[in-house]
C-alpha cells in the first residue's frame, strides 16, 4: 500500500476551481515528482496535502490514516513536512537555531519552560547532523538572513528535515537558482533520497527526470499523466502539452 | 412603538454613515500603504478644530484680525469650514505619510506604532493651541434646530448629516470605480508593481491617498462636531466605532464597511434610546457576535496585514 | 543587553545582578538625585507590568493596545478581595493575578487566532469593553469615583508581619516580587517556549509547519502577560491606595506600548525596564519645565520608530558594538557582534 494517498481532491477559491479531481499516491522510499505548467495548481495541491488549506472534497490518507483537513501541526507531528518555494525562515535566528527549533526533541520540551536549548548538547548535535546533510555545516552560527539564495534554499529543506519526517514535500527547490546552485541542489536531493521519501514540485524538467522515480503531471487541476520518467518521455499528452523541451 | 423609533433610527443612520466614512478613509490607507493608521482619530479631531476656527469667533485666532471674515454670512463661512477642516487634516496626513516612508517594507507593526505616536503628538499640539476645554461648532440656521413631523420631533442637523455622509460615500464609490484614479488606487491596493507598470509614481500616489484618507477623516470630524462637541480626545470616541466597523465589515470591503457602519450606528442609537449608559457596549457585543462566527467580518478577504 | 543569541542554563546573569543591586539600593539614593520615593514605587510596578507586556509585543510580536484594562482589573480585584473577602496581602495579590488572568484567558480565546491588524483592532475593542464596563458598573467599581480606601496590607509570614505603609516599605515588597519575576521570565524566555514565541513573531506560518499549535501558544502567552499585568495592577492599587478607572483607558494602554518600545523591547529582555525608567524620569524632569512634556515624548517616540526601532537597548548595543570593534579592529559589522 502507498505511504501517502490523495483521493478525488477538489478545491475552489471563490468561483475559481483550482483542483478539480486530484488522485495521487506516493510509495515509501521513492522520490515522486509533480510537474505542470504555471497556474496548473501544483502549489495549491501541496498546500492541501500538507494542511495549509482544507480541501472542499476528497480524502488524504497517510500511512492508512485519514488526515483530511488536519491542521499543519498535526500533519507535521504525524511525520509529513514540507519546504516552501517562497522562503519561510526565521530571519532573526542563526542557521543552527532555525534547525534546532524544528526538532521534535525540542518540541517535546516546550512544556518544560526552564529547559535551556543551548545547553542541550544532544539537540545541538542532532541539528549539526542535519546541517551536514544539507551542506551548511560551516554556516551554523551565521544569521539566516545573510545566507545566499541557494543556501537559504538548502536551509529551507534543512528545517523541513529537522521535524524528522517520514515524507518530505519539497516545493520547487531550484526556482531562481543559477546552473551552479541547481546542480548543488540536485546533489542534495540525490543524497536525501537515500533516507527519506520525497515528493517534489519542480520546474526544471531535466532535473526532475534525472532524480524522480515517478512523475505526475498536473494540468487544469487534474492529473493528466503519470509514470516513470521513461514512460512520460513517450507520453503523447506530455509531449503535446507545453511543458517545455525535453532532450 | 415602531413609529416612535423613527427619529432614533435616523440618528443611527447618520451616526453609522459617519462611522463608515471614517472607516473608508482608514481602509483606503490600509489598501495602498498597508499601514494601520492609529492617528485617524486625531486627524478627525483636527478637522473639527479646523472648522471651529472658520466658524466661531473664539476659535483660537486673534479676533480683530479675523473680524472682516466673521462678518460674512454663516453659510459661506460654513462652506469654507467644510473645506478648511478636511484640508488641514489632509495636509497633516501627508506630513505623516512622509514620516511613514521609513517603515515601508518593514514589519507593519512599525507603521502602526509610528501612527500611534503621531496620534499622541497631534493631540498634544491641539491641547497646546486650543487648550483642553470644549468648543462648540455653530452651524447655519438652515441646518440646525428641529422640526415636527407627525407627532415626533426630528433634528434637522442629523438628517443633513445623514444626507451629507451618503453623498460623500456615493462620490467616493464613483471615484474609486468610475475614474482612472480609482482604478490605480485599487491596483495599488493589490499590487504595487502594477502601479509602476501603469506608469504612475507610487511615491506620489501614496502621498495623495494618505492625504485623501486623512481628509475623509477630517470631513467626518467637521460633520460630527455639532453633535459631539469638539475636545482634544473626541477622536477616540469616533475612531473606536470606526475600528469596530472595519473589523465587523471586513478589511478591504467597501460595502462591508458601509453596511457595518449602518449596523453599528443603528444599534448604538437604539440602545441609547432605552439604556443610555450602555449604548456603546451594544456595539462591542455586536462585534463579538459577528467575529465569533465570521472571523474576517461580514465581507473581509485575507489580507497581507494579517501576516 | 540583547536577546541572548546563546541561551544559557543560568538562573542569574550579570545583568540580573546589576538590576538587583541597582534597584535594591534605589531608596537609598533616589532622593539624592532629586527624585522622590513614591516615584520609585511607580517605576518598579510599571517595570513589572512592562516585562509581562513585552512577552506579547517584543517576543511574540502581538501589539495589544488594550493591556491597560488588565492592569486596571488587577487593581479592582485587589481592592474588592480586600473589602469583600479577606484582607490578607497574599490572598489579595493572588486574587488580582487569578481574576485578571481569567479575564485575560477569556479575551485570548477571541484573539489567539488573529494576527496583525485584526489582533490590534480587536485588542483595542476588548480594552474598551472592559474600560466601558468598569466605568458604568458603579456598584462594583465605584464608577468614575473609583474604589477608595484600599489598604497597603502588611506582608505576613506566619507570625512575622512587615508593614508596607511607607513608600520605602512598599517599594521593597514590589522589589522582591520584581526579582522573582525577572528570574522566572529570564528562564522562560530562554527556554524552548521563549524561542517559539520569537519564532511566531518572525514567521507564524512556519511555526505551525514545524509542529506547534500556534493559537494555543498565543493564547497562553496572552494569558500569562495579563496575569503579570494583574499583579502589577494589584500593587498599583496598594501604591495609590485606590483603584481608578483612568488606568484602563486607551491612553494608558498606549503608554505601556510606548514605554516598552522606547526602551527596546523588540531587541532586549531589559528594554521594558529601560523604557519605564525613561518615561517616568521624563515625566518628572520634562514635566517640571513644560506642560506639554507628552508632546516631546511623543515626538521622541516617532523619531525612534523611524530611525531606531530597537530603542534604548538597541543604542546601547550599537555603542558596545562600536567599542568592541574598536578594540578588536576591523572585525566586521558591529550590528553582527554576538553577545
Amino acid at each position: 500500500m502507498a505511504l501517502f494517498e490523495a483521493r478525488h481532491l477538489h478545491k475552489r477559491f471563490g468561483q475559481q476551481v483550482v483542483l478539480e479531481e486530484i488522485n495521487l499516491s506516493f510509495e515509501e522510499g521513492r522520490l515522486s515528482g509533480i510537474m505542470g505548467p504555471n497556474g496548473a495548481g501544483k502549489t495549491t495541491c501541496f498546500n492541501v496535502l500538507t494542511g495549509r488549506y482544507k480541501p472542499d472534497r476528497g480524502q488524504v490518507l497517510f500511512d492508512g490514516e485519514d488526515i483530511t483537513g488536519s491542521p499543519p501541526e498535526k500533519i507535521v507531528r504525524r511525520g509529513i513536512s514540507r519546504s516552501f518555494q517562497i522562503m519561510n525562515l526565521f530571519d532573526e535566528y542563526t542557521v543552527l537555531d532555525n534547525i534546532v527549533i524544528a526538532l521534535p526533541g525540542i518540541r517535546k520540551k516546550l512544556t518544560n519552560p526552564m529547559h535551556a536549548i543551548d545547553a542541550d548538547s544532544e539537540m545541538q548535535d542532532r541539528a549539526m547532523d542535519i546541517l551536514d546533510r544539507v551542506g551548511l555545516p560551516g554556516r551554523a552560527r551565521t544569521n539566516s538572513k545573510s545566507l545566499s539564495y541557494g543556501e537559504r534554499r538548502a536551509l529551507e529543506i534543512g528545517v523541513a528535515l529537522a521535524t524528522e519526517p517520514r515524507l518530505l514535500f519539497v516545493d520547487e527547490p531550484t526556482a531562481g537558482l543559477g546552473a551552479d546552485g541547481t546542480s548543488r541542489l540536485a546533489d542534495l536531493i540525490q543524497s536525501l533520497k537515500e533516507h527519506t521519501t520525497i515528493v517534489m514540485i519542480e520546474h526544471d524538467m531535466q532535473f526532475l527526470f534525472d532524480v524522480a522515480d515517478k512523475i505526475s503531471v498536473i494540468h487544469w487541476g487534474q492529473v493528466i499523466a503519470e509514470g516513470t520518467p521513461d514512460e512520460l518521455r513517450a507520453n503523447p499528452w506530455v509531449r503535446r502539452s507545453n511543458l517545455g523541451e525535453l532532450n | 412603538m415602531f413609529y416612535d423609533l423613527i427619529p432614533h433610527l435616523i440618528n443611527g443612520v447618520a451616526l453609522g454613515l459617519l462611522f463608515a466614512l471614517l472607516a473608508l478613509g482608514f481602509m483606503l490607507i490600509i489598501g495602498v500603504m498597508e499601514v494601520i493608521n492609529l492617528a485617524h482619530g486625531a486627524l478627525f479631531t483636527l478637522g473639527a478644530y479646523g472648522a471651529v476656527v472658520m466658524m466661531a469667533p473664539d476659535g483660537g485666532f486673534p479676533y480683530e484680525f479675523m473680524q472682516p471674515y466673521y462678518d460674512l454670512p454663516a453659510i459661506p463661512r460654513y462652506v469654507i469650514a467644510l473645506i478648511v477642516g478636511p484640508l488641514l487634516a489632509g495636509v497633516v496626513g501627508m506630513g505623516l505619510e512622509v514620516c511613514l516612508r521609513r517603515t515601508y517594507g518593514a514589519d507593519p507593526l512599525y507603521g502602526l506604532l509610528l501612527t500611534f505616536g503621531a496620534a499622541l503628538v497631534i493631540e498634544e499640539v491641539i491641547r497646546g493651541i486650543w487648550g483642553s476645554s470644549e468648543y462648540y461648532l455653530p452651524t447655519p440656521k438652515e441646518i440646525s434646530g428641529g422640526f415636527i413631523f407627525g407627532d415626533l420631533i426630528y433634528s434637522t442637523y442629523r438628517i443633513y448629516a445623514a444626507i451629507f455622509a451618503s453623498v460623500m460615500i456615493g462620490m467616493l464609490w464613483l471615484f474609486l470605480n468610475k475614474t482612472p484614479y480609482g482604478a490605480v488606487i485599487k491596483a495599488g491596493a493589490h499590487d504595487s508593481e502594477m502601479v509602476r507598470a501603469l506608469g504612475y509614481n507610487l511615491k506620489v500616489l501614496r502621498l495623495l491617498v494618505f492625504g485623501f484618507g486623512a481628509a475623509l477623516a477630517g470631513v467626518a470630524g467637521v460633520i460630527m462636531a455639532p453633535i459631539w462637541g469638539v475636545r482634544p480626545v473626541v477622536g477616540v470616541d469616533a475612531v473606536i466605532p470606526a475600528f469596530v466597523v472595519i473589523v465587523l465589515g471586513g478589511v478591504g470591503s467597501f460595502w462591508g464597511a458601509v453596511s457595518a457602519g449602518l449596523m453599528v450606528g443603528i444599534v448604538v442609537a437604539l440602545t441609547a434610546a432605552f439604556l443610555t449608559d450602555w449604548s456603546l457596549l451594544s456595539m462591542y457585543l455586536l462585534l463579538l457576535l459577528v467575529v465569533t462566527f465570521r472571523s474576517r467580518g461580514l465581507a473581509g478577504k485575507a489580507s497581507v496585514l494579517e501576516a | 543587553m540583547d536577546y541572548p543569541t546563546k541561551q544559557t542554563k543560568a538562573w542569574v546573569t550579570p545583568q540580573i545582578v546589576v538590576a538587583i543591586v541597582l534597584f535594591g539600593t534605589m531608596p537609598l539614593w533616589i532622593e539624592a538625585v532629586g527624585l522622590y520615593q513614591y516615584l520609585g514605587v511607580e517605576v518598579i510596578i510599571w517595570m513589572i507590568f512592562a516585562l509581562g507586556y513585552n512577552l506579547l509585543l517584543g517576543y511574540t510580536g502581538l501589539p495589544s493596545f488594550g493591556h491597560g484594562a488588565f492592569f486596571g482589573i488587577g487593581a479592582y480585584a485587589y481592592g474588592l478581595a480586600q473589602f469583600e473577602v479577606w484582607p490578607n496581602l497574599w490572598f489579595c495579590l493572588a486574587a488580582a493575578v487569578v481574576v485578571t488572568a481569567a479575564f485575560g484567558a477569556a479575551t485570548a480565546l477571541f484573539l489567539s487566532h488573529r494576527r496583525g491588524i485584526y489582533f490590534a483592532l480587536m485588542s483595542i475593542a476588548f480594552g474598551q469593553i472592559f474600560f466601558f464596563i468598569a466605568s458604568k458598573w458603579t456598584d462594583v467599581t465605584g464608577g468614575e469615583d473609583g474604589l477608595l480606601d484600599i489598604q497597603r496590607l502588611p506582608v505576613e509570614f506566619g507570625a512575622m508581619s512587615l508593614s508596607t505603609r511607607s513608600n520605602v516599605e512598599l517599594y521593597y515588597l514590589c522589589f522582591a516580587l520584581f526579582c522573582v519575576l525577572v528570574i522566572l521570565l529570564w528562564r522562560l524566555t530562554n527556554s524552548p517556549y521563549g524561542r517559539v514565541l520569537r519564532a511566531i513573531k518572525q514567521n507564524e506560518m512556519r511555526v505551525s509547519f514545524i509542529g506547534y499549535k500556534v493559537s494555543v501558544i498565543k493564547w497562553s502567552v496572552f494569558t500569562l502577560s495579563t496575569a503579570i499585568a494583574g499583579l502589577a495592577g494589584g500593587l498599583f492599587a496598594m501604591a495609590q491606595e485606590g483603584a481608578y478607572i483612568n488606568i484602563m483607558s486607551l491612553q494608558w494602554s498606549g503608554t505601556i506600548v510606548l514605554m516598552v518600545l522606547i526602551g527596546g523591547g523588540f531587541v532586549s529582555f531589559w528594554g521594558p525596564v529601560l523604557g519605564v525608567i525613561l518615561y517616568f524620569v521624563a515625566r518628572d524632569v520634562l514635566g517640571a519645565y513644560t506642560e506639554a512634556w507628552l508632546l516631546w515624548f511623543g515626538l521622541m517616540f516617532m523619531l525612534l520608530v523611524m530611525f531606531k526601532p530597537e530603542g534604548l537597548a538597541g543604542m546601547w548595543r550599537d555603542l558596545l558594538g562600536t567599542l568592541v570593534t574598536r578594540k578588536a579592529e576591523p572585525k566586521g559589522n558591529p550590528a553582527k557582534v554576538e553577545g
